[in-house]
C-alpha cells in the first residue's frame, strides 16, 4: 500500500512538472509565433516603375511558372509597383529599413530578421537619375553607394519610352488650323485663351482647353514634362536651379498647368485617366509614349476618336534601368537570383512583348514593326513613329533641380 | 501466502498507476481548460497589443456608401472566388462602410482599422496624402511622404443633376444646354423649386457647392481660398444654399426618397450618374441625367491601399488579386449593368448591352468638359466655409425617456444625442428638444447653438432619466406647433424623433396628428419628420406614418448603431 501510493504520489508530481513546463513554453512560443520567417523559394521583390510595371508583372508570372533555378532553389519574383519619386523618397526616409553601416545582420534579432523579409532586392525606376539620388543620400548614411554604376549588379535599361504630345484628334485639328505645328508655345497660348475653345475654333461645349500633365507627387512623367517645358522655353536641354526660380519662366509655367482640370483627382497612371475619362478631363498633354499607345484602343472605343501624337522637339527618355540592391539586407542568393530574372527580361522574346506594351526594346536589332498587330504599326496614321524624329533629349536633372520644382510646384499649382 | 501477497500488491500498484494517469489526464485536461478559457476571456479585455498575423490574407476594405450594394457584390463573388496566396492562405476581403471624409480622418492614424479603401472619388486620396506629408515631412527639402501605396479603378461615374424630364426641359436654355447656372437661377427665382446636393462629405456633395462657389466669384476656372472666402461669394452660395430642401447623409440615401417620394419631394439633385440608371431600370417614373454645360466631376471610385507597416504581404497579394478581379469580363459586365462605367475600356459602353443609353435619361458621350477641381488646400477652405453659407435649420430633437428606455439604451441615446449637437455647425442652426416619457416631460426651446447653450443642452442630455410610459404623439405634436409657431421658412425645419415602444398614453391620437401635419406642411411651414424606432419593440406603424405624413423617413437603429444613425441624420441639416 505504502509503495503504491509513493508510486502515485511519484506520477502526480511529474504530471504537475510536465504540465508546468508545456504551459511556460506555450507562454514562449506565442510570442515567436509572431516572428516565424516564412521558407520556401529563393523571393526576389522588385520595386518597378508604374509603365513598365504591367510588362514586367507579367514576365515575372511566366518566370515564375517556368520554375526557374539557382544553386538549387526555385526563384519567386514578386513585383511592386511603385512610382519612381515616391520609391526614392522612402529609400531617402529609409522605409526600407536599411541597416546602419556598423550593424551585424547575424545579430538581428527574429523581429529585425523578419522585417527584412521585405526588403526590396532590386529596383525599375523610371529613369537612371532616380538610383543617382538615392545613392546619393546613401552614401551620406552609409558612406558608399547602395546601387552600383558598373560591375555585375549595374543598373541597366530594360526598355525604352519617351514623353509625347497626346491630343484628341478633333482638338488636335483645330490646334493645327489656328496655331500651326504643337509646341509647347501653343499649350499655353491655347490654355491661357480666355474665350476658351470657341474663341479658338472649337466647339463650345469643349470648354477652356484642359492640359493634361501627370501629377509629379506621384509620377516621374509630370517632372518630365516641366522639365521638357522648361528645355524649350530657354531652347536648351539643360536646366539649372537659377532657371526653375526664375520669376517670368514661374509666371509662364504656372499660366501652363493653370488649365490643368483635376490634379486632386489624377492618380499615378495619368494615360489611364486620360483614356478613362476623356476630353472631359484634358484635351491634350505631355505623357509617355507607351501609356498613350497601351490605351489608344480604348480612348477610341470609349471615346469615339483617337489621340493624335507628335513628338516633342526636347524630349525626356525613360530607360527603366533594374538595379540590384547592394547591402546586406539581402542576400547574395537573391540578388543572383535577381540578376537572373535581369537576364529573363533582356532576352529577345521578352524585349519583343514588351512592344505590346508600347515600349521600345533597349535592343537595336528589335524593331518595333516587325510585327503587324505592333501599337507602332497600328497607330501608325496617328502619327506614332517607330524611329524617334530628330530632337534634343533633355538632360538628367540633379536634384536641386528635381527639389525645387517639386516644391514649386506643391506650393503655386498643388496647394 | 507470500505469493498471493506479492500479486496483490503488483495489482495495488497497477491499479494505482493507471488512476493516477487517469487523474492526471482529467486534471491536466481541466487545468489546460481552465486557463485556456482564462485565456480567452482576459485577452481582448487586457492592455495586450493586438496580435499581428505576418502572414494574414484578410483585407478590410472601407467603402463609401453610395455604391454599397455593387461592392458587396463584387467582393462577395471575390471572396468565394477562394483565392490563394503563394503560401496557401486564402485570400478574402472585409467590408467596412464609412464616409469619405471619416476615411481620411481613419486612414490619418497609425491603426485605421483598415487596409484598404475605395471612397466615392479619388480627391480624398489627394487630400489624405496632403495631410499625411503635412504630419509626417521632417523638413521641406524632403520628398513628400505618402499614404497611399498603391491605387486601381474599377468603375466610374459622372456626377449629374437627376431631374424629372419636365423639369429639365424648364430649365434648358435657348441652346437646350443646361449649366449649373440654370439651376441656380431657378432656385433662387423660385420658391417652390426643391433640390439637394448632398453635404460636403462626399464627392456629390463637394462638387455641387464647388459649381456654387465658382459662380459666386464669376469664374469657372482657377478658384482660390480668396475667392472662397470673399463676401460676394458667401452671399451668393448662401442665396443659394437657401434653396436646398435637406442634405443627405448619401446620395444613395437621397435617391431612394426621390424614387419613393415623386415629383413632389424633390424637382432635382445631384448625384452620380450610375444613381440615375438604376432607377430608370427599375421601371419607375423616369428621370434624366444633365451634364452640367460648365463642367462636372467624376466619382472614380478609387481602389487604394495604404503604405502602413501593417500591411502584410499577403494582404498586398489579396490587394492585388482583388484589383485584377475587379477589372475581368465579368465583374466589368457587372459594373456595367448597375449603371456605372467600367474601367476596362474595351467593354463598349454604348453597345447593346449597355444601360447607359437615352431610354435610360444618360448619354454615354458625355460629360464634355469637367469643372476645375481646386487643389487641396481651397477644397479644405471650401467644406469649412460651406457649413457657415449652408441653410440653416431648426431641428427639435424628440426624445423617449420612458421606462423601458432604462439601462444601456439610455446611455447609448445619451452618447448618440451629445454626438449629434456636437455635429451640427452651422452659425445659425437652432436646437431644441423635447423629453417625453408618459407626457412631455420637458421642453427646451429652440435656440441657436452657442457654445453656452451647447453646454445647457449637454448637461440636460446627461440628465436624462428613464421611467414612466409613452406619450409619443404629444411630445412629436409639441415640436411640431412650436416649429409652425415660429413660421421660419427661410430655414429646413425638422424634427428627430426617437421611440423604443409603443404608444400608449398621448390625448393625441396619430390619424389627428398626421392630419395636420399634411394640412399644415401644405398651408405653413414644411417640417420634415425622421423617426427613429430604437430597438425590436419600437412601434414601426406609427414612426412611418408620422414620417410619411411630413415626406421625411424612418430609420431603425438599436444600442450598437444608434450614435452612428444620429450622426448621419446630423448632416441632413
Amino acid at each position: 500500500m505504502k509503495r503504491s501510493r509513493t508510486v502515485f504520489i511519484a506520477i502526480v508530481g511529474i504530471a504537475i512538472i510536465i504540465v508546468g513546463v508545456a504551459l511556460a513554453l506555450r507562454a514562449t512560443g506565442r510570442e515567436k509565433l509572431l516572428v516565424v520567417i516564412p521558407k520556401g523559394p529563393i523571393q526576389v521583390r522588385i520595386l518597378t516603375a508604374l509603365p513598365v510595371e504591367p510588362w514586367v508583372r507579367q514576365a515575372a508570372e511566366r518566370f515564375n511558372q517556368e520554375n526557374h533555378r539557382l544553386e538549387g532553389e526555385r526563384i519567386q519574383v514578386e513585383i511592386i509597383a511603385t512610382d519612381g519619386l515616391t520609391a526614392l523618397g522612402k529609400y531617402d526616409r529609409n522605409e526600407f529599413g536599411a541597416l546602419d553601416a556598423d550593424t551585424d545582420p547575424a545579430q538581428l534579432s527574429p523581429e529585425q530578421q523578419q522585417a527584412l523579409t521585405r526588403f526590396p532586392t532590386a529596383w525599375i525606376p523610371d529613369s537612371r537619375y532616380l538610383p543617382e539620388l538615392a545613392n546619393t543620400a546613401y552614401k551620406e548614411r552609409l558612406g558608399r553607394d547602395v546601387f552600383l554604376t558598373d560591375g555585375e549588379y549595374r543598373a541597366r535599361p530594360v526598355a525604352l519610352s519617351l514623353s509625347v504630345w497626346g491630343i484628341y484628334q478633333s482638338r488636335a485639328d483645330v490646334l493645327d488650323q489656328t496655331f500651326g505645328d504643337i509646341n509647347w508655345q501653343v499649350v499655353h497660348d491655347a490654355a491661357t485663351n480666355k474665350g476658351g475653345w470657341p474663341a479658338l475654333g472649337g466647339d463650345p461645349d469643349w470648354g477652356f482647353f484642359k492640359l493634361v500633365v501627370p501629377d509629379p507627387r506621384k509620377n516621374v512623367g509630370g517632372l518630365s514634362a516641366m522639365i521638357a517645358a522648361a528645355g524649350e522655353y530657354y531652347d536648351r536641354p539643360s536646366i539649372s536651379t537659377a532657371d526653375i526660380t526664375n520669376p517670368a519662366f514661374q509666371q509662364w509655367l504656372g499660366e501652363l498647368l493653370a488649365a490643368t482640370t483635376d490634379l486632386s483627382g489624377a492618380s499615378a497612371y495619368t494615360a489611364e485617366d486620360f483614356a478613362l475619362f476623356g476630353y472631359s478631363v484634358g484635351d491634350g498633354g505631355l505623357l509617355l509614349e507607351s501609356d498613350l499607345l497601351n490605351n489608344m484602343q480604348g480612348i477610341k472605343n470609349r471615346w469615339g476618336e483617337a489621340l493624335s501624337i507628335r513628338y516633342p522637339s526636347y524630349v525626356t527618355w525613360f530607360d527603366f534601368p533594374m538595379t540590384i540592391w547592394i547591402g546586406p539586407e539581402t542576400s547574395a542568393l537573391q540578388k543572383n537570383a535577381a540578376l537572373e530574372f535581369e537576364r529573363y527580361l533582356l532576352s529577345a522574346d521578352t524585349q519583343r512583348q514588351a512592344i505590346s506594351y508600347g515600349l521600345r526594346p533597349v535592343s537595336a536589332e528589335i524593331s518595333v514593326t516587325d510585327s503587324a498587330d505592333s501599337p507602332f504599326v497600328q497607330w501608325a496614321d496617328q502619327g506614332v513613329a517607330a524611329i524617334v524624329p530628330r530632337t534634343s533629349a533633355m538632360r538628367s536633372p540633379d536634384r536641386d533641380v528635381l527639389q525645387t520644382l517639386l516644391r514649386w510646384f506643391e506650393l503655386n499649382v498643388a496647394s | 501466502m507470500t505469493k498471493p501477497s506479492s500479486g496483490l500488491s503488483l495489482r495495488r500498484v497497477l491499479i494505482a498507476v493507471i488512476a493516477g494517469i487517469v487523474l492526471l489526464c482529467i486534471a491536466c485536461i481541466g487545468l489546460l481548460a481552465v486557463i485556456g478559457a482564462y485565456s480567452n476571456r482576459s485577452g481582448p479585455a487586457t492592455e495586450a497589443p493586438p496580435v499581428f498575423d505576418p502572414q494574414s490574407a484578410t483585407l478590410t476594405l472601407a467603402y463609401s456608401p453610395e455604391k454599397a450594394e455593387l461592392i458587396q457584390e463584387l467582393v462577395n463573388a471575390f471572396n468565394q472566388s477562394k483565392q490563394r496566396t503563394s503560401d496557401r492562405r486564402t485570400m478574402s476581403v472585409q467590408l467596412l462602410e464609412m464616409p469619405p471624409d471619416q476615411m481620411v480622418q481613419a486612414a490619418l492614424n497609425d491603426e485605421p482599422g483598415f487596409q484598404a479603401l475605395s471612397p466615392d472619388a479619388s480627391l480624398w486620396l489627394d487630400l489624405l496624402d496632403l495631410q499625411w506629408a503635412e504630419e509626417h515631412r521632417r523638413d521641406a527639402e524632403e520628398l513628400a511622404p505618402r499614404r497611399i501605396a498603391d491605387s486601381a479603378r474599377y468603375a466610374v461615374s459622372p456626377i449629374v443633376i437627376a431631374a424629372w424630364p419636365e423639369v429639365a426641359q424648364s430649365l434648358a436654355g435657348t441652346d437646350q444646354r443646361i449649366g449649373w447656372a440654370d439651376l441656380q437661377a431657378r432656385a433662387t427665382s423660385d420658391p417652390d423649386f426643391r433640390w439637394s446636393h448632398a453635404s460636403t462629405s462626399y464627392a456629390s456633395g463637394m462638387l455641387a457647392t464647388l459649381a456654387e462657389f465658382y459662380a459666386g466669384a464669376g469664374k469657372t476656372r482657377g478658384l482660390t481660398a480668396a475667392d472662397v472666402t470673399a463676401q460676394d461669394t458667401l452671399d451668393t452660395v448662401q442665396a443659394l444654399e437657401r434653396s436646398v430642401s435637406f442634405y443627405g447623409d448619401n446620395e444613395a440615401v437621397a435617391m431612394q426618397l426621390m424614387s419613393e417620394k415623386g415629383r413632389n419631394f424633390l424637382d432635382a439633385l445631384v448625384v452620380q450618374e450610375a444613381l440615375v440608371v438604376q432607377h430608370n431600370l427599375a421601371g419607375l417614373d423616369p428621370l434624366v441625367a444633365i451634364y452640367p454645360r460648365e463642367g462636372t466631376l467624376w466619382e472614380d471610385h478609387p481602389l487604394a491601399l495604404l503604405d502602413d507597416p501593417q500591411v502584410t504581404d499577403n494582404q498586398r497579394r489579396t490587394f492585388q488579386a482583388l484589383a485584377d478581379f475587379l477589372r475581368q469580363p465579368e465583374q466589368q459586365a457587372l459594373i456595367l449593368a448597375r449603371g456605372f462605367r467600367p474601367a476596362d475600356l474595351n467593354i463598349p459602353i454604348d453597345g447593346p448591352d449597355s444601360p447607359l443609353t437615352a431610354a435610360n435619361g444618360v448619354d454615354a458621350r458625355e460629360p464634355q468638359t469637367t469643372l476645375q477641381m481646386p487643389g487641396p488646400s481651397v477644397v479644405q477652405v471650401v467644406q469649412n466655409v460651406w457649413v457657415y453659407t449652408k441653410r440653416p435649420s431648426n431641428v427639435y430633437l424628440v426624445v423617449d425617456t420612458s421606462g423601458s428606455m432604462r439601462g444601456a439604451k439610455m446611455e447609448n441615446v445619451r452618447t448618440a444625442l451629445l454626438s449629434f449637437i456636437a455635429q451640427i455647425q452651422g452659425a445659425e442652426d437652432r436646437l431644441g428638444m423635447v423629453e417625453f416619457s408618459g407626457y412631455v416631460t420637458n421642453i427646451i426651446p429652440l435656440q441657436t447653438i452657442t457654445p453656452e447653450y451647447r453646454q445647457t443642452l449637454r448637461s440636460e442630455i446627461t440628465a436624462l432619466d428613464a421611467r414612466g410610459d409613452t406619450a409619443l404623439l404629444d411630445a412629436v405634436r409639441a415640436a411640431y406647433v412650436r416649429l409652425q409657431q415660429e413660421n421660419d421658412s427661410g430655414r429646413i425645419n425638422a424634427i428627430v424623433a426617437m421611440t423604443d415602444g409603443l404608444e400608449n398614453a398621448s390625448a393625441t391620437s396619430l390619424r389627428q396628428l398626421t392630419n395636420e401635419i399634411e394640412q399644415q406642411n401644405r398651408t405653413g411651414v414644411r417640417v420634415i419628420l425622421f423617426t427613429i424606432a430604437y430597438g425590436e419593440d419600437a412601434d414601426l406603424d406609427t414612426l412611418r406614418t408620422l414620417a410619411e405624413a411630413s415626406g421625411g423617413q424612418l430609420r431603425t437603429g438599436d444600442p450598437e448603431t444608434i450614435r452612428e444613425l444620429y450622426r448621419l441624420l446630423s448632416q441632413y441639416f
